[in-house]
């Protein structure tokens, strides 16, 4: 059952990202924010274009994105949305818009460069990079810490 | 409205693109040579050399990854890219591990501040008041008509290729905000516009960097660095090779000329 639309965000052009992999031979969906298109090159777009062709089956689009993925919902017969965290404000206000209209958002996890205890991740100092390098450098360096 | 995805050849999306992407094209057409996808990431991630990238990563010609694209958008991950080069080479790849670190930072940072990232984090630490930098670009900047053989071939890299060597961010983001008394934030959104791996994060923190609104001192460079790590290519066909040249003095020299208000011992020069 094709319930879930999976979202594919800026943040995660991978066709192997947890969600593809997650939800197998569900429709997944792109849109090229007409906003954002006000403010990047052409190959800029190129690249991100280049890059989701590769993704099985992908599905693009363009427009305002929230208002794109109820269109592609409803086309594919979805009754919620799946898609991997991302940190960018501009996400967060999508998730927003979308969330505002009703639409169940599951959001999986990103992969991770480190993988910090909550008690760790509370403490950690950003106010320079050599006392975030201090805190993180031994599990960095480490294979036993991998995800993968 | 739906685009298609039924290209055959590279050419016949360049073209679509082009038809469907009317304003990006009127601004700036170049399509760069490097190819997005999977494919080509793990390309790139079967070369890298980590123990050549931590001895020449600051020459232009340096073995660099050219990864920053991919994982931008997540093509890849950076615990992949970490993990293939402790792999490879063990703690000799501490050097790439680190820069690696620096992309996670600055994303931590993001996540912290959001749209703050264009804020100044903190003041300038060069002796001038903000009202003193202008807040747009100079036209000879962005169109590479310096007269500066280095800066004007960043310039039409940038726009041809989407990409520039990491010593050439911080070269050209020091000589616009240092040397132009131009605003970061004019500088971060050029390189916004056409950098692939453009993200507000590691751009803008960047250039925060370099600018001393997010770092204890400025970043300065002499044309004595630049001809270093270009094997002096630039200089030899500059038209102020000779004289003129803004950046052919010691770092004293030019610690007064750029910063006359400065407190003596502020200043970042040379390497990161």
């Amino acid at each position: 059952m094709n319930d879930a639309l999976i979202w594919i965000y800026d943040d995660c052009l991978n066709p192997h990202s947890p969600a593809l992999q997650k939800y197998l031979n569900h429709p997944a969906v792109y849109v090229f924010d007409e906003e954002v298109l006000l403010n990047i090159s052409l190959k800029r777009i190129a690249f991100v274009y280049e890059c989701l062709l590769e993704i099985p089956a992908i599905q693009i689009r363009k427009g305002v994105v929230s208002l794109e993925l109820i269109a592609a919902m409803h086309e594919n017969n979805c009754q919620r949305i799946i898609t991997i965290a991302s940190i960018a404000p501009h996400f967060k206000q999508i998730v927003v818009a979308l969330r505002q209209r009703n639409i169940e958002v599951e959001i999986l996890p990103a992969p991770t460069f480190v993988n910090l205890s909550s008690g760790d991740l509370q403490q950690l100092d950003l106010k320079r990079f050599s006392r975030y390098w201090q805190q993180v450098k031994r599990q960095a360096m480490s294979l036993k810490e991998s995800l993968c | 409205m739906k685009l298609r995805t039924d290209f055959i050849e590279r050419n016949e999306l360049h073209d679509y693109l082009h038809e469907n992407f009317p304003q990006a094209a009127a601004r700036s057409p170049e399509i760069s040579e490097i190819r997005g996808g999977r494919q080509a990431a793990e390309k790139l991630l079967a070369r890298i050399d980590p123990v050549k990238y931590s001895k020449t990563r600051n020459y232009l010609d340096g073995a660099i990854t050219r990864l920053s694209p991919y994982l931008r958008h997540g093509v890849l991950t950076l615990d992949e890219v970490r993990v293939s080069a402790l792999q490879r080479a063990g703690k000799a790849a501490e050097k790439l591990v680190n820069e690696l670190g620096w992309r996670d930072y600055w994303q931590r940072v993001y996540q912290q501040i959001g749209d703050g990232v264009w804020k100044d984090r903190e003041s300038y630490k060069t002796g001038f008041r903000l009202a003193d930098y202008a807040l747009k670009l100079p036209d000879d900047i962005h169109t590479g008509k310096t007269g500066l053989a280095c800066l004007d071939a960043f310039s039409h890299e940038l726009r041809a290729t989407g990409f520039l060597h990491n010593h050439v961010r911080m070269w050209v983001a020091s000589y616009i905000v240092h040397w132009r008394q131009v605003r970061w934030q004019a500088g971060a959104s050029w390189f916004l516009e056409h950098l692939l791996d453009g993200d507000p994060a590691s751009n803008n923190l960047s250039w925060q960097w370099v600018a001393s609104t997010f770092s204890t001192k400025p970043y300065f460079f002499n044309r004595e660095n630049i001809d270093q790590f270009t094997d002096g290519k630039f200089c030899r066909q500059c038209p102020l090779n000779t004289q003129g040249c803004p950046f052919d003095a010691s770092y004293d020299e030019l610690q007064q000329r750029l910063f006359p208000n400065m407190n003596a011992d502020n200043f970042t020069g040379g390497r990161r």
